[in-house]
């Protein structure tokens, strides 16, 4: 296998402006400041082939072996931990994403098939689970080597290929994500994590697809051993946690019941106080009311 | 046709159960809500959370199963786990989350109060073993160390309380949940003032005391109409899980007691006096007046087979812990009875009765090479139910227990009921998919409603149809076993504090 560096504007990646860099790279010797702690804007993923390498990771150490992924989220710090490249083998992408906010918010770009519906689900998975190195993830490998043969080889239909690629890419970390960070054993404590992510972020607009995705389950799965565990579907018993919420903030004078109604994820106020009445027989205004009449 | 409706607030979920007046299960429907450990010696809930799921799942449950068939709720009882602790401010609004009964933050505040010549005269007086779990210590560490909160408190009540006050508008505990709180005296039956004066605070500051019977409190009108309910139905105050699982449980009368087993488990007794115990091991709670439930809980029940799961089963498809402990059992069925001489200690989470050693841990004991894996699968189950033994062996220097009745999550399993049987050498009675804490709720609200003349009554038409019958050979290995796990169970004191310390330093 020979190394090589491609960077975005070179002829190679000239149909691929989404790649801003593809290389392999073989390290016999160590090259100071080869590998300078630096942050930047395209979504960047390392794949060990052979060696060890010692990396400072969003302020973290990690040693990389081969066989292990690394994902480095726009704005993080990557940098070695002394600077340099480690002596080894390594393979790495950096895509140029239209949009991945820090609210898990993704959008890959036209080059991408993934739906919109399946873009925000990845995306809330790379912010919300995110850990920085995957290892042992082979397959990872394995998508590395297809796009280079495919970049090389130029044989019929390799754009599309590539850029089909790098959508498996994409989904295998996110699948990979979901399953590190669940034990698939035990359900309450997943379902206790997932109801924490829930609620650091009540005012996004969840669907159940994007919460079976976050603990690695298929949305039947999901709402069948959501059902059994909590009494719930999925969609109410976030309703139930919104409410919750939403009493709390009723019970606290001094926010307004249209910004309590969106903040705890409600679409309107007059959305929230119908499903408030409906539930508890009283409008938001004569909950507050009734339990705080000194005011 | 009329109905009669219980809801049990337990430890994670509320369970919501209708019965028609002869004791038959209409419907039931369960609901979970989360326990949050923000750190480690922390478990707490919240209540508004707990309101909310309470009402929603009250309100699909009446639209699903009670309101199509026309039945009449004639009322609607309470139970709830014992323990928990929440405050409210002058405006009735909770001051952060509820502290529940396995919370330990009061560890201190406990130590201090069970070395002290108080301790003893307290534990007389309320009935309840000085530990960090009891409102007493909790409401103490409250006065030292989360002081703005604890000057904020106007109430400080029990779960139960406040979901009632949030159904009703009346701050009431019943005497039964009350028993369990270290701050009542169940001998007058009145908060004990140097009870109240050690925790800092005054009798105005805690619910109206009512017997389990009180029903007077109205639902308001809104849940009225949200619910679909009369004006006429009655609330009943009902009493404390364990206290309903007992009466639930068959054990009226003498010769009898109650193994419960779900996450945590207790063996226990009923009797018109309390038992006194010089080592302090034992609880004595009040159903009604006159009628006590004595026993004691162990921390490692359910919840230690299922981490064993957890860790150790086979996961064929995801999350599914039913299949696992299934196969396991299963597993365990096919070894030796005494494991082959592995004894398994199951204090994961230090433990209760009898030792009451918040320091004990797990321990495999007897592990040599022809062991296998299975081996261990059946050391596990016998170890945690050696537990439950040991304290119903305790129990025995007090009462004559001559048959057990077996309930909790674990009945399903006919394998532990007969290990139950076989370690106790005594007959278990059990019935299959029945909730005892939502029968003794129900038996209570049918004596209410006049259904039944009192308690006796009532609860003689418990009936327990499968039995089990000691396997005398078995017992006899269980013996010999039993008398290692019960020297290593104290033995080990100063080890399991020294490596508690270290555990400790890690977290």
């Amino acid at each position: 296998m020979n190394q090589f560096i491609l960077k975005k504007g070179c002829t190679e990646l000239l149909l691929f402006p989404h790649i801003v860099e593809f290389a392999l790279k073989k390290s016999t010797t160590i090259q100071f400041n080869s590998l300078k702690t630096a942050a930047t804007d395209p979504l960047r993923i390392y794949y060990i082939v052979d060696g060890k390498f010692e990396w400072i990771i969003d302020e973290q150490h990690y040693i990389l072996y081969p066989g292990d992924l690394a994902i480095i989220l726009p704005g993080q710090l990557l940098g070695g931990e002394k600077d340099f490249l480690d002596i080894g083998t390594v393979t790495w992408l950096h895509i140029e994403l239209d949009q991945l906010a820090h609210t898990g918010k993704m959008v890959p770009g036209r080059w991408s098939s993934l739906s919109e519906n399946e873009s925000r689900t990845i995306g809330k998975i790379l912010v919300l689970n995110h850990v920085p190195v995957l290892p042992k993830l082979k397959e990872a490998g394995v998508l590395f080597h297809q796009i280079q043969q495919e970049l090389f080889g130029l044989e019929i239909g390799y754009t599309t290929r590539i850029n089909q690629l790098l959508d498996e890419l994409l989904i295998l970390i996110a699948r990979q994500l979901t399953r590190l960070n669940n034990s698939r054993r035990d359900f309450p404590q997943t379902f206790l994590k997932l109801e924490q992510t829930l609620r650091e972020n009540l005012s996004h607009q969840w669907t159940v697809e994007e919460m079976a995705a976050l603990v690695g389950l298929g949305t039947t799965a999901f709402s069948e051993k959501v059902k059994n565990y909590t009494g719930f579907s999925p969609l109410n018993y976030l309703i139930n946690i919104r409410i919750s919420e939403a009493i709390k903030l009723l019970k606290q004078l001094d926010v307004n019941v249209t910004k309590i109604a969106l903040n705890v994820g409600f679409y309107s106020s007059q959305h929230f106080a119908t499903t408030f009445k409906k539930l508890t027989g009283y409008t938001p205004r004569e909950f507050r009311k009734k339990n705080i009449p000194n005011n | 046709m009329d109905c009669i409706i219980t809801i049990d607030l337990g430890t994670g979920a509320v369970r919501v159960s209708a019965f028609d007046l002869k004791g038959n299960v209409i419907g039931f429907i369960r609901a979970s809500f989360p326990t949050f450990h923000t750190k480690p010696d922390y478990s707490e809930q919240d209540p508004e959370q707990i309101f909310i799921t309470m009402l929603y799942v009250l309100k699909n449950f009446l639209n699903e199963k009670i309101h199509p068939k026309k039945y009449k709720v004639l009322s609607i009882c309470f139970s709830a786990a014992m323990h928990s602790v929440m405050t409210t401010d002058k405006n009735g609004v909770p001051l952060g989350n509820a502290i529940v009964w396995s919370d330990n933050r009061a560890k201190k505040e406990s130590q201090d109060l069970k070395n002290s010549a108080f301790g003893k005269i307290l534990y007389e007086a309320t009935g309840t073993p000085i530990h960090p779990m009891s409102p007493i210590n909790k409401i103490t560490w409250m006065k030292n160390h989360d002081k703005e909160r604890f000057r904020q408190s106007k109430k400080f009540l029990s779960i139960k309380s406040y979901i009632i006050q949030q159904l009703t508008g009346e701050y009431i505990i019943d005497y039964s949940l009350a028993s369990a709180t270290g701050l009542l005296n169940i001998h007058t039956l009145e908060w004990e003032t140097d009870a109240l004066r050690h925790a800092g605070i005054t009798a105005d500051k805690l619910p109206g005391l009512v017997p389990v019977f009180y029903s007077t409190a109205k639902l308001r009108k809104e849940y009225q109409a949200s619910l679909g309910l009369p004006n006429k139905v009655k609330i009943i105050a009902g009493s404390s899980d364990g206290c309903l699982a007992t009466l639930g449980g068959g054990i009226w009368g003498e010769g009898k007691a109650t193994v419960t087993i779900e996450d945590s488990g207790a063996v226990r007794v009923m009797g018109k006096k309390v038992l006194k115990d010089e080592k302090q091991r034992f609880f004595n709670y009040l159903l009604t007046e006159g009628n006590y439930v004595s026993g004691g809980p162990t921390n490692n029940g359910g919840v230690v087979f299922e981490w064993f799961a957890k860790q150790f089963g086979d996961f064929k498809r995801a999350f599914d812990l039913e299949d696992s402990m299934e196969n396991l059992i299963n597993d365990a069925s096919k070894v030796e009875v005494g494991s082959a001489g592995l004894i398994f200690l199951p204090y994961l989470q230090g433990e209760r009765a009898p030792i009451w050693n918040a320091n004990a841990k797990g321990v495999y004991f007897g592990l040599n090479i022809k062991h296998e894996r299975q081996h261990f699968v059946r050391a596990t189950i016998e170890g945690i139910l050696y537990a439950i033994y040991s304290i119903g062996k305790t129990l025995e220097e007090h009462r004559t227990i001559n048959s057990l009745c077996v309930n909790g999550r674990f009945v399903a399993y006919p394998f532990w009921s007969q290990m139950i049987a076989d370690i106790f050498n005594k007959p278990v009675n059990t019935k299959n998919n029945s909730d005892s804490v939502a029968v003794g709720a129900f038996l209570l609200s049918a004596t209410e409603n006049g259904i039944y003349k009192n308690l006796d009554q009532a609860a003689k038409t418990v009936e327990l149809p499968e039995t089990y019958t000691p396997k005398k050979i078995h017992h006899a290995v269980y013996k010999k076993h039993y008398a290692i796990f019960e020297r290593l169970s104290v033995k080990l004191f100063d080890e399991f504090e020294a490596i508690a310390n270290l555990q400790q330093k890690k977290e």
